[in-house]
């Protein structure tokens, strides 16, 4: 097969495109845009299965007569699996923003957001099968403007713009960064493919050290790994829902691309790298929950969780890097691939819960969870979705969050019993079992708090149903959460695959691993299995029990008090303020007791507690220099000789 | 021998994260009392019934470690007639966290020095003690909480100084000698604080403050 | 013979008498009578033959909670090497299975409390995702010493025949396990002093305040699953302070069922001894325990 399914199913997501923009005052364009991007989606992930079937790689080279060399885009299992992750969200995104955005036709330039979403998917695309520095760079700058611009669709509220504005300052601060790791990479040649810069790294005067210490910036502020979280998530709450799911399941997947790719061009990674990722991913899979835990905004709450997720997969990540670097390949296999398949069921789950979000926010007209309760019971097909989701991520059994992080935690382990100093690394695991742990109180406050028990506000009287357009995307997305979840076999090689490539092990090393992890998930389906089994056994235990005994339907126990009111309830607030006072150090949250609501305000300890406070102290040391700018014509010339007598004085004293 | 050498020194590990975990003084001062005695037993596991040098050096330390200075921290506390420690500068978690993690490092830096005794948790734990106990100084406010952090690192210098038993042991028991005079001493200072702060804020004279 | 099986049949049978045994040896030594040891097997019976109120509050995820936390519990069992040496189901990082498995049942039974909408359930919920959390991180903390230990990373391995070989060398770190296991199964199980299953006040429960709707076969299924997975914790603890992989099949099994009521007997010492803990300080004991496996594990690593 060759490259051009990929190239042809691209353009046909591009011509939906065109045809969204082109039919934007009738319904067909829109329907137009669903079906191609569907048909499109399909067309390029033909190729990317391929190649994670069979392990062979595709490329294209074109010659162009630019600077930067020859622009080359290729598939390879890498590739492949980040590719199928954005056709599938994208897949369910479109449909779902159709549906979303259709009541804001009136005022808001909709055709806008839907062309835009389109040319996110295409430059997504393109980042992660470039394999040049150009085509690379370009793809990833078109991405991040196609986001600010899809960021700030509902740009008439002053939250969003913002929320826009800091997404733009740090995105480009981390694409800066990998404009100087590409200088420095490929040195003074022409060349500047990707093999150009991988023959070049032996070569490197200062070793591989500056260029990953790049890398951790740039892409690690693209991930939101802690401490570069901060503008994940006020950019994921100003985006309409399924804009969020977008760039929480796969835009900042692709700064996790990023540190496998060069990983990989650089053929492993200096043992300090692995340590610092190491810890990166341990502070942002704690911190990242703990935060979470705090929000009230549904949308701000999962942005959090995305922070916690990345987490997971930089361990993943490290296990790898160790593994390689202290000598165990199978280790190094083992951790490239749980970190690949967590990329890919987070895709999958946070767009579910994105989507959930957006349909709950959709018809209550808020995001905040205290104004929320007993939707369940108004919107019983979204809330079991909802729950799949969150189970999914949880990492229960059986669904595909539990698969991946079992494989992290098998990483983790094989680090913890291979021999020498990566046995270090076993630390991690309590650490992501706390994680776990706060994810599900997390999740049990956020189901709890928007779909049981009783509506906290008029906000909820009278919705309905999500509508399909709503639901069905969400649905599909929670269905293929069950299906990773109870057949793991079935990606598995693939993903093997993608970590023997990672690690530079020849495709076969992937057999060879310290756990045989390909029998086990033939044993985990069967757990898991067991699991679904037991679970209708046991309901249909209960039904035919019940079904020769009285039940009867009554209010609530009240333990015996009479004037139960919804306001008596849990709110997300106390719910989640026990296990926020434990780590009150950690979080940065102000609780408020009242004699009738306990009321908790969240700070972000990066931006609002470090990067704010800098700023301002930064703007009021510039705002001093203005004194020198007063408008009077001869002492600017007489700073203009002052400089030119320095620059004389620097030449004379140290002459080049 | 070696194995019940390690139970008691990990004993002396665990006293001292109790110490670190726990608010109420009696509770921080029974685990100063048991880890005396594990102190105190240990030379026996680690000599092997050994010599009447060790047989003493037990016995003193026993006495001094895990009866004496106990006892006049208990009657220390009945006089201040304090029960709780205020809320530390570090919460008992967090503290709890550095005492693993003092732990932790001990292990670490152990690996490192120059091995001088068969027993390979022994300086581990006394760097841990005399680390642990450091914390415990820092950290905490009342005068007994301070004396029982005193002692911990004392406890640690000690367990140093078990290393050396078999070359010096007379120096080792002028040691525990010295830890006698020191406590008494520490006591001393201790109780002046105590009866000062105590009678600032007696009840006695709240009481004058009424109008008659 | 196929012993895994038998010594499941023997614990799910057997697992109803676990707290109806500490609950009577609590009362014997603070000077009761108290109710017979096999006093939940007549409550389980009583409550499946009773019919079931639901509050108008509920949905659908009220009545599945109980149905999934019996079936997770059972189907955590599956893992456990319960005869000593094998477990009916084993793959590599199978414990963490069992932590997961466990947290799908505990998600569904907060679920179940928070769709009451009721104000004490909330609390229990909110109680009890607080402290599961930090037995997690215990939990997982415990395994991965084991696993350090062993050169295992099931729980077949951890708890079998692996750690039989290694036991005599790792007194030290296998008795510090042992003892911040049993502390954290306290809290899993929710025994005295993290959470009092006798108590009556509401306010101070953890949780029965969340079961405090369920009635009926529903009932039954949850105080069953607890019992089982007391049981399973028991046997986890007592594999360590006696390992039985070279015991015969027999012996193993008459092994198990003392190690059970060993474990009974001994949560009911420990219940007549200590004091219910301030709920403020429960994180502590349930840090405090899983510090016990973190010593533990540095020397292991060491």
């Amino acid at each position: 097969m060759t490259m051009w399914p990929v190239f042809g199913g691209l353009g046909i997501i591009a011509l939906g495109g065109v045809l969204a923009v082109a039919g934007r005052r009738a319904a067909w364009g829109e329907r137009a845009l669903t079906w191609c991007v569907w048909l499109g989606g399909f067309t390029a992930a033909l190729p990317a299965v391929q190649v994670l079937v069979t392990g062979e790689t595709l490329e294209w080279r074109t010659a162009v007569n630019l600077p930067g060399g020859d622009w080359v885009f290729g598939l390879d299992p890498l590739s492949s699996v980040f590719l199928l992750a954005i056709l599938v969200v994208s897949a369910a995104a479109t449909p779902y923003g159709v549906t979303y955005l259709a009541r804001e036709r009136g005022h808001l330039g909709v055709w806008f957001s839907h062309a835009a979403l389109v040319a996110l998917i295409i430059a997504l695309g393109l980042v992660v099968m470039a394999r040049a520095v150009v085509p690379f760079l370009g793809a990833w700058e078109i991405m991040a403007i196609t986001s600010y611009l899809l960021i700030v669709t509902e740009h008439d509220r002053t939250e969003v713009r913002r929320a826009g504005l800091l997404y733009l300052v740090v995105t480009h601060a981390g694409t800066l960064a990998l404009f100087v790791m590409f200088a420095i990479w490929s040195g003074a040649g022409n060349d500047w493919t990707f093999k150009a810069l991988a023959a070049a790294t032996p070569h490197l005067s200062h070793g591989t050290s500056l260029i990953f210490a790049l890398a951790t910036f740039g892409f690690g502020l693209k991930a939101g790994a802690v401490p570069g979280h901060f503008w994940l998530p006020p950019a994921h709450a100003a985006a309409p829902s399924h804009v969020s799911a977008m760039m929480s399941g796969v835009v900042i997947k692709t700064g996790i691309y990023g540190l496998l790719r060069v990983v990989m061009l650089a053929g492993g990674a200096p043992a300090w790298w692995g340590w610092t990722v190491l810890a990166m991913g341990a502070a942002s899979a704690v911190l990242g929950v703990l935060w979470a835990l705090a929000q009230h905004d549904i949308k701000r709450l999962l942005a959090y969780h995305s922070v916690e997720n990345i987490g997971i997969i930089l361990l993943g990540i490290a296990t790898g890097a160790l593994g390689s670097t202290y000598g165990h390949p199978a280790l190094a296999v083992l951790g490239y691939a749980a970190a690949a398949m967590h990329t890919f069921n987070h895709a999958l789950f946070k767009s579910v819960l994105f989507f959930g979000a957006g349909a709950v926010s959709h018809a209550t007209g808020t995001r905040n969870l205290e104004e929320m309760g007993g939707l369940a019971k108004q919107m019983p097909l979204l809330a079991l979705t909802f729950v799949v989701g969150a189970a999914a991520i949880i990492g229960v059994p059986p669904l595909n969050g539990f698969v991946s992080e079992w494989l992290v935690f098998q990483g983790l382990w094989g680090a913890g019993i291979a021999g020498g100093a990566v046995r270090v690394a076993v630390l991690a695991v309590p650490l992501l079992a706390l994680s776990g742990g706060l994810a599900l109180a997390c999740f049990a406050k956020v189901v709890g708090v928007v779909f049981l028990g009783t509506p906290r506000s008029d906000r909820t009287r009278g919705v309905g149903e999500a509508p399909a357009g709503l639901l069905a995307p969400t649905a599909a997305l929670a269905a293929a959460c069950a299906v990773l979840g109870l057949l793991p076999a079935l990606v598995l090689p693939a993903l093997l695959r993608v970590g023997a490539q990672v690690a530079s092990q020849p495709a076969g090393a992937s057999a060879v691993t310290l756990v045989d992890v390909v029998r086990d998930a033939g044993r985990v389906s069967l757990f898991a299995a067991f699991i679904v089994m037991m679970l209708g056994v046991a309901w249909g235990a209960r039904a035919l029990v019940l079904r020769r005994r009285v039940v009867r339907r009554a209010p609530t126990w009240t333990c015996g008090y009479e004037l139960i009111t919804p306001r008596m309830q849990y709110t997300a607030s106390s719910f989640a303020t026990p296990l926020l006072d434990i780590f009150s150090r950690l979080t940065g949250v102000q609780t408020y007791r009242g004699a009738t609501l306990l009321h908790t305000v969240s700070r972000d300890p990066v931006l609002d507690g470090t990067l704010a406070p800098l700023w301002t102290k930064g703007r009021d040391w510039a705002l001093r220099l203005r004194a020198i700018q007063h408008g009077r014509l001869r002492f600017y010339l007489l700073y203009v000789v002052v400089a030119l007598l320095f620059v004389l004085a620097y030449v004379v004293l140290w002459p080049v | 021998m070696q194995t019940s050498a390690d139970l008691l020194l990990l004993l002396i590990a665990l006293t001292e994260l109790v110490v670190l975990g726990v608010s109420r003084l009696s509770t921080c001062i029974r685990a100063i009392a048991w880890q005396g005695l594990f102190l105190g037993l240990l030379p026996i596991a680690l000599s092997g019934w050994g010599s009447a040098h060790v047989f003493f050096l037990a016995g003193g330390t026993i006495v001094v470690k895990a009866v004496v200075l106990p006892r006049l921290l208990r009657w220390a506390m009945r006089e201040a007639k304090v029960r709780r420690e205020v809320e530390p500068l570090i919460g008992y978690l967090g503290s709890l966290l550095l005492g693993v993690l003092a732990l932790g490092v001990a292990f670490a830096v152990a690996q490192r020095l120059p091995a001088v005794e068969s027993n390979d948790l022994l300086i581990p734990v006394a760097l841990a003690s005399v680390m642990i106990g450091l914390v415990v100084l820092i950290t905490r406010a009342k005068a007994i909480s301070q004396v029982v952090g005193y002692l911990i690192l004392e406890n640690g210098v000690f367990l140093f100084g078990l290393t050396q038993t078999s070359r010096v042991p007379f120096l080792i028991e002028i040691g525990v000698l010295l830890d006698v005079f020191v406590g008494a001493f520490i006591m001393g200072i201790v109780v002046f604080h105590i009866n000062r702060e105590f009678d600032s804020i007696s009840s006695a004279q709240l009481t004058e403050l009424r109008e008659s | 013979m196929n012993t895994p099986l038998l010594s499941l049949a023997l614990v799910l049978v057997m697992a109803p008498l676990l707290p109806g045994l500490a609950f009577r040896t609590r009362a014997l030594l603070t000077g009761r009578r108290g109710a017979p040891a096999w006093q939940l097997y007549a409550d389980l019976w009583k409550l499946a033959r009773r019919g079931a109120v639901y509050s108008t509050t509920t949905t659908w995820i009220f009545r599945f909670a109980p149905v999934a936390v019996f079936a997770t519990t059972v189907a955590a069992a599956l893992l456990v090497p319960l005869d000593g040496r094998n477990a009916v189901l084993r793959f590599g990082g199978d414990a963490v299975a069992f932590a997961s498995v466990l947290a799908l049942g505990r998600f569904a039974l907060v679920l179940g409390a928070l769709d009451t909408g009721s104000s004490f359930e909330g609390m229990g919920a909110s109680r009890d995702v607080t402290f599961a959390s930090i037995v997690e991180f215990g939990l997982l903390l415990t395994f991965s010493a084991l696993a350090v230990a062993t050169g295992e990373l099931s729980l077949t391995g951890m708890f079998g025949a692996p750690l039989a070989e290694h036991a005599g060398a790792l007194t030290a770190p296998l008795t510090l396990l042992a003892l911040g296991l049993f502390a954290l199964m306290l809290a899993e199980c929710a025994r005295i002093p993290v959470d009092d299953p006798a108590t009556h006040l509401e306010l101070t429960m953890v949780h029965e305040v969340m079961v405090l709707d369920h009635g009926g076969p529903d009932l039954a299924f949850i105080l069953y699953a607890n019992a089982l997975k007391f049981a399973l914790f028991s046997t986890l603890v007592f594999g360590l302070v006696v390992p039985r992989a070279r015991w015969s099949a027999p012996a193993s099994a008459a092994g198990l069922a003392a190690g059970l009521l060993a474990s009974a007997v001994a949560v009911g010492v420990v219940e007549s001894l200590t004091a219910r803990l301030r709920m403020a300080k429960v994180p502590l004991y349930v840090f405090g325990s899983a510090a016990l496996g973190g010593v533990a594990l540095i020397l292991l690593l060491r």
